[in-house]
């Protein structure tokens, strides 16, 4: 096997003071791609390997400060921008309150970076091709021993000459290492693949079952059956199977009043407006127009409906007899309806129909306005 | 008696060879397990099984299956949790705060005692989780941009808990898995077994015990005690916060978060005193684990003791002092009301009964201190009970007044927790060096150079 | 390489050292007595804070040496006698605190008759705050710890003729005796001294926040001492800046310690916002009062932190003598913040005067000149000490 590359060559010692000596003899001697080997770390082996101290302490600071900024971000963007609630009366950037967070996310931040930095990026660890694994070396410096490796990749290697000079540092013994041949995994296997499928059907199915089977199971169905009667559904406790209970007989509503002219088609004597036509009021009836009047008698009161015909138009409020109705005989028409119009008593309360009436007497007064009338409004 | 304070006391005993070191500790690795052993995984499992059909019931039916009621809204949830999450306090300790001080006998205790507040916090994690009654709707305790357009509350002390308990497992899951490493090495290179030796390869990352990673590698636990230490001290702190940011009298008390580290390092030294005594003997230890280190652990728990101690009588003082009626009343009735029996267990398994360990003699007896250890452990937890219940059941208005009867699915699950908390105990014992290795060889008689001392003066 | 033959030579210390003290003392006494007559009810708060950082350099200097005993440290040994020289102010304070004895009218609101009458509070805590009990109080305080600190000096010196193991023994056991009993008495002094001058307030951790800021100061005052008296070979040659490390880490781990502690105390009054407990804090957000507050947590927090942080630093003597001056001052400030605000002229915000200035100086240059004292009477170095070896052995 002359192929074989050298990998390096290392020596053994079973003594801690003669490794700590030969490390800085071969430290002396000028190799730069060398190591020391050992079960645990030697004391003042750095000094003695002429290391530099570790710069790991970097990568801690500018995570750890990032896991402090973000955090301190975070909180500030949820709870006083996208979402501020006024929770115990603190004021929305209540730093006392958010300096455990920020102390936790710091601490994982750099910690987590120290730890994947040092074994990824300064280690280049996980490898466990490397050439030294396997070796009768290896498994002496794991147990007991300490050894010493010099690398092919040093400048200053030379097979004889460096296993020469390892000699001199009277070692136990010295080993030759070589690379290990390269080893070969098929990828496309026929077992491999198989194996690949199964895992990707019994992903399909446990998905499906999970979102599909198991969301519906009680207790993890979001509360969907529970013991109380939901509003439409019957019920077999009682004897009508409805679960919505009707009000007993002859139950009169809270504030109930009755209404003494239906049927008749012109109350207007003892109807009249208890509402002045003040802004809040015209206002309220502006409000209450339009969202149940204006459907079908246009915003402005044109008859002009936005329901394109669906349903026969009404006519216009500004014609004039729509003008000479009195305010009762309005009132009167939208409590009981007219024609096809129906009644609006359950929409709209009492003090909001006169509103309205109100409010139709504004649209009335400004769509027949005049002359005097704008001097009025210029006036104003 | 007569110490010679002159020359250190060696950590390990029994002039113990490096190769032994290594022996003894992977020994259980090596071999099968034996009928002790699986009749200890039985009698642990049974316990994790009743535990997990108590929770499944609760899962069906609801938290209604548990003694928690109006007042008494937070019962052994909360007490188990802050209980467990105590015991988790000891391992990080040991293995950040001691390396920090430079105590060497740390090396023999130090891996179980990090396993030990895994598992721990394991079992203090699920119980503010299953406390919701719907677990598997954790996630939205997590912060992430969700459909509702909703974040957490930042300044509730219970995400922060979630943050601090969820820190708090990384972090040591990381610094215990980091000083696992080297022992993976060790392990891959000693083991016969194809498939072990694939397994510990995989986990040794293909570790060379190089020393131009050693460099690194002892800097960066340098770094991970440090992290370690202050989060210690905030994980405990941020879950004395859940009570003392209240204004619940017998909750709001400034002195509350020394008081709660100082009381989970004392539980949390309680326990690991009380397991390393039966593995030292089990796994023939006794030179790695010595009863010095044990000594220690006891003056360590003495002082911790005393320090709990401390913060019961300023409570009370204050509670007289503040001149507030509120605060008078809760005190009072912790120590005179219907839960009056939990208070007084409390105080004399805390601050009684470690009193003993003033005597050297109990302090190194096997026997006394398993006894003590115990009623330690029982009185941290009738501590976290006193703390929660006595402070609620008896609220600012006479009129909601109650009491707290747990049912049997609460101490079911309890049960189960300690039933969860010794199977991963005992699971570890044969699986993963329960000393680390590296560590404790290193600290061995001549394992370090001689002359290093000199080393720096040419 | 060792030598187990001690070479240690005795020193004395400069006479400079006496005549800095000297003159400080004698400054700070001339001053401070006309700041009596000038301005009584401010001096005598001043008079307070003093006498406080006072008890902090003392006491937390014993309670450093106890602490050396009860955990078997090595590496502190070399610099016990350090340590023990500002312990040496503990017997003084009998004295040093007749002047408040002499104004507790003027400082404690409780000690009226007529404030209490009119306060139902105030009649309720008459049974611990009342002048006869308070006095009692504090010589039981001073006596317990001159008591301790005699016989830990007393055993400390024995055992550099004798050379006898079994000193170590006896301090080892007065240390486990005398912890608790620092505990409880430093409680107390914080509760008497610094929390009864609001006598409205109470915070159960107060004891601890006070312990936090003693030992920073005795930890700072040894800190300066020791790199001073290194610096110009008055220790041990073989002692390295390895022993220095030591104490910036402590110093570094109680800086946090204190930040902390005055977190909590802080988070958990600002959360729950009960007003009887809250008011103490706003007092001290008055005025200029606030940059006071925010002061404190940048000279006493921050600043040490970002200057102790590396490792390096915390063996570089130059960084330590800078911090431990720093965090003397920052003791000293901490006090004044928790004192000063109580003073009825003062509670709308803070105005100069120099006589803020004047205690501290007296109170300087006198534990300058106890320490001299003792330094020309004792060794520099406890050599009977069985841990001594080991201590100048000492090694990161």
């Amino acid at each position: 096997m002359t192929d074989k590359k050298i990998f390096g060559i290392t020596a053994l010692f079973n003594d801690p003071n003669a490794i700590f000596a030969a490390a800085k003899k071969v430290a002396d001697a000028g190799f730069s791609k060398w190591d020391v080997n050992s079960p645990y770390p030697i004391h003042g082996i750095d000094k003695a390997m002429k290391m530099k101290p570790s710069k790991l302490g970097i990568v801690t600071l500018i995570f750890g400060l990032s896991g402090a900024a973000l955090a301190l971000i975070l909180m500030w963007w949820t709870m006083s921008v996208d979402y501020p609630m006024i929770i115990g009366g603190k004021p929305y950037f209540s730093l006392p309150a958010f300096i455990p967070v920020t102390f936790e996310v710091t601490v994982i931040m750099a910690t987590l970076s120290t730890v994947v930095a040092m074994f990824a990026f300064f280690f280049a660890l996980p490898r466990n091709d490397h050439a030294l694994h396997d070796t009768v070396y290896m498994k002496k410096v794991s147990r007991d021993h300490y050894g010493i490796v010099i690398e092919a990749i040093d400048p200053k290697f030379d097979e004889h000459a460096t296993l020469q000079f390892l000699k001199d540092l009277k070692p136990l013994s010295t080993e030759i290492i070589y690379f290990p041949q390269k080893e070969n995994y098929p990828i496309f296997e026929p077992r491999f693949i198989a194996l690949l499928v199964g895992v990707a059907v019994v992903v399909s199915i446990g998905t499906y079952l999970m979102l599909n089977k198991l969301m519906y199971i009680v207790p993890f169905d979001w509360m969907e059956k529970q013991a109380k009667v939901i509003p439409q559904s019957g019920s077999e406790f009682f004897a009508d199977g409805r679960g919505m209970r009707l009000p007993v007989e002859g139950t009169v509503a809270k504030g109930y009043i009755p209404y003494p002219f239906e049927g008749e088609t012109n109350p207007t004597e003892v109807l009249s407006n208890p509402f002045i036509p003040t802004k809040e009021n015209l206002e309220l009836g502006q409000k209450k127009y339009l969202t149940y009047c204006s459907p079908c008698h246009g915003n402005y009161g044109d008859g002009d409906s936005r329901l394109a015909g669906q349903f026969p138009n009404p006519p216009t409020l500004h014609s004039d007899r729509g003008r000479n109705f009195s305010d009762g005989m309005i009132y009167h028409i939208i409590t009981v309806g007219q024609n096809v119009m129906p009644s609006y008593a359950s929409q709209v309360t009492r003090d909001e129909r006169w509103a309205i009436v109100n409010y139709i007497r504004a649209l009335q007064r400004a769509k027949n306005a005049t002359d005097s009338d704008l001097k009025f409004v210029k006036a104003e | 008696m007569s110490t010679d304070y002159s020359v250190e006391a060696p950590v390990v005993a029994g002039r113990l060879t490096i190769a032994q070191i290594e022996e003894l500790v992977a020994k259980p690795m090596d071999t099968k397990p034996d009928k002790k052993f699986y009749l200890a995984l039985t009698i642990s499992g049974s316990a994790l099984l009743i535990g997990a059909v108590c929770l499944l019931y609760t899962f069906y039916y609801g938290i209604g299956m548990w003694g928690n009621n109006q007042p008494v809204g937070w019962g052994f949830g909360i007490v188990n949790f802050v209980f467990w999450v105590g015991i988790g306090h000891a391992g990080t300790l040991i293995s950040a705060i001691l390396f920090l001080l430079r105590q060497k006998w740390r090396t023999g205790i130090a891996r179980f005692a990090e396993a030990m507040t895994i598992f721990a916090v394991m079992c203090a994690g699920i119980f503010p989780i299953i406390h919701t009654g719907r677990p598997w709707l954790a996630g939205y305790l997590t912060p992430y941009p969700n459909q509702h357009g909703l974040w957490v509350n930042f300044t509730s002390p219970l995400v922060w808990d979630v943050f601090a308990v969820s820190v708090y497992f990384t972090v040591s899951l990381v610094f215990w898995y980091t000083g696992l490493i080297p022992d993976f090495a060790t392990l891959r290179d000693r083991t016969t077994s194809k498939i072990k030796k694939t397994i510990y390869s995989i986990f040794s990352l293909g570790w060379r015990h190089s020393s131009r990673h050693w460099l690194h590698y002892e800097k960066a636990y340098v770094i991970l005690a440090g992290f370690a230490t202050p989060l210690v001290l905030s994980v405990h702190t941020i879950v004395s916060f859940d009570f003392a940011v209240s204004i619940m009298p017998g909750w709001h008390t400034t002195i509350f978060p020394p008081y709660f580290v100082a009381g989970a390092i004392f539980s949390g030294f309680a326990m690991v005193v009380t397991v390393l005594v039966f593995v030292r003997k089990i796994f023939d230890l006794q030179n790695i684990i010595t009863i010095d280190h044990l000594e220690k652990m006891n003056k360590v728990i003495l002082a911790t003791g005393m320090m709990v101690g401390y913060a019961y009588g300023m409570e009370f003082f204050i509670a007289w002092y503040s001149g507030v009626q509120f605060e008078q009343f809760a005190f009072l009735n912790r120590m005179l009301g219907p839960y009056a029996w939990a208070y007084w267990i409390m105080v004399s398994c805390n601050v009684f009964f470690p009193q003993f360990f003033w005597f050297k003699k109990i302090r190194r007896s096997i026997p006394a201190m398993i006894v003590i250890v115990l009623f330690v452990n029982v009185g941290m937890w009738f501590e976290r009970f006193v703390i929660v219940v006595t402070s609620l059941h008896r609220d600012f208005l006479p009129s909601s007044w109650g009491m707290f009867t747990p049912t049997l699915y609460d101490i079911g699950i309890l049960l189960g927790s300690f039933g969860l908390f010794f199977t991963l105990v005992i699971l570890f014992t044969k699986a993963l060096p329960v000393v680390s290795i590296a560590e404790v060889k290193a600290v061995a008689d001549g394992a370090q150079p001689t002359h290093h001392r000199g080393e720096h003066h040419d | 390489m060792h030598n187990n033959e001690l070479t240690y030579q005795r020193k004395d210390l400069p006479s400079s050292i006496s005549k800095i003290g000297m003159t400080l003392l004698v400054v700070g006494i001339i001053l401070g007595v006309a700041a009596f007559f000038v301005d009584h009810t401010r001096a005598v708060y001043n008079y307070l804070v003093a006498f406080t950082f006072m008890i902090s350099i003392g006491v937390g200097a014993l309670f450093l040496i106890a602490l050396e005993y009860i955990v078997g440290a090595d590496w502190s040994v070399p610099i016990r006698r350090v340590v023990e020289f500002f312990a040496a102010i503990i017997p003084l304070l009998a004295l040093l605190v007749i002047p408040l004895l002499l104004n507790v009218g003027e400082l404690f609101h409780w000690s009226h008759a007529d404030a209490i009458a009119e306060d139902e509070i105030l009649r309720a805590k008459a049974p611990y705050l009342n002048v006869t009990f308070f006095i009692i109080r504090v010589f039981i305080l001073i006596g317990l710890w001159s008591l301790f600190y005699f016989f830990f000096i007393r055993n400390s010196k024995k055992q550099d003729t004798t050379k006898d193991q079994k000193f170590t023994t006896k301090n080892i056991r007065l240390s486990a005796i005398f912890i608790p009993v620092f505990a409880i008495t430093i409680t107390i002094a914080a509760v008497d001294w610094l929390m009864s001058i609001e006598p409205h307030w109470f915070s159960t951790i107060i004891g601890v926040y006070f312990f936090a800021g003693t030992v920073i100061a005795a930890l700072a005052a040894v800190t300066l001492a020791t790199v001073i008296l290194k610096e110009n070979g008055y220790l041990h040659p073989a002692m390295t800046n390895d022993h220095l490390y030591s104490l910036g880490a402590l110093l570094f781990a109680f800086v946090n310690f204190w930040g902390y502690i005055a977190f909590s105390q802080y988070m958990l009054i600002w959360y729950a916002d009960l007003p009887e407990e809250t008011f103490w804090f706003l007092q001290k957000w008055e005025g200029s009062w606030a940059i006071f507050s925010i002061g404190l947590i940048i000279i006493k927090f921050l600043v040490p932190y970002i200057v102790l942080v590396s490792q390096p630093s915390k063996m570089d003597p130059k960084k330590l003598k800078f911090i431990s001056v720093w965090l003397l001052f920052a003791h000293l400030y901490d006090l004044f913040w928790l004192v000063m605000p109580e003073m009825e002229e003062l509670s709308g915000g803070y105005s100069f005067s120099w006589i803020d200035l004047v205690f501290p100086i007296a109170a300087v240059g006198l534990i300058i000149l106890v320490f001299n004292m003792k330094a020309k009477r004792e060794n520099l170095i406890p050599i009977g000490d069985p841990k001594l070896q080991r201590g100048l052995d000492f090694h990161l």
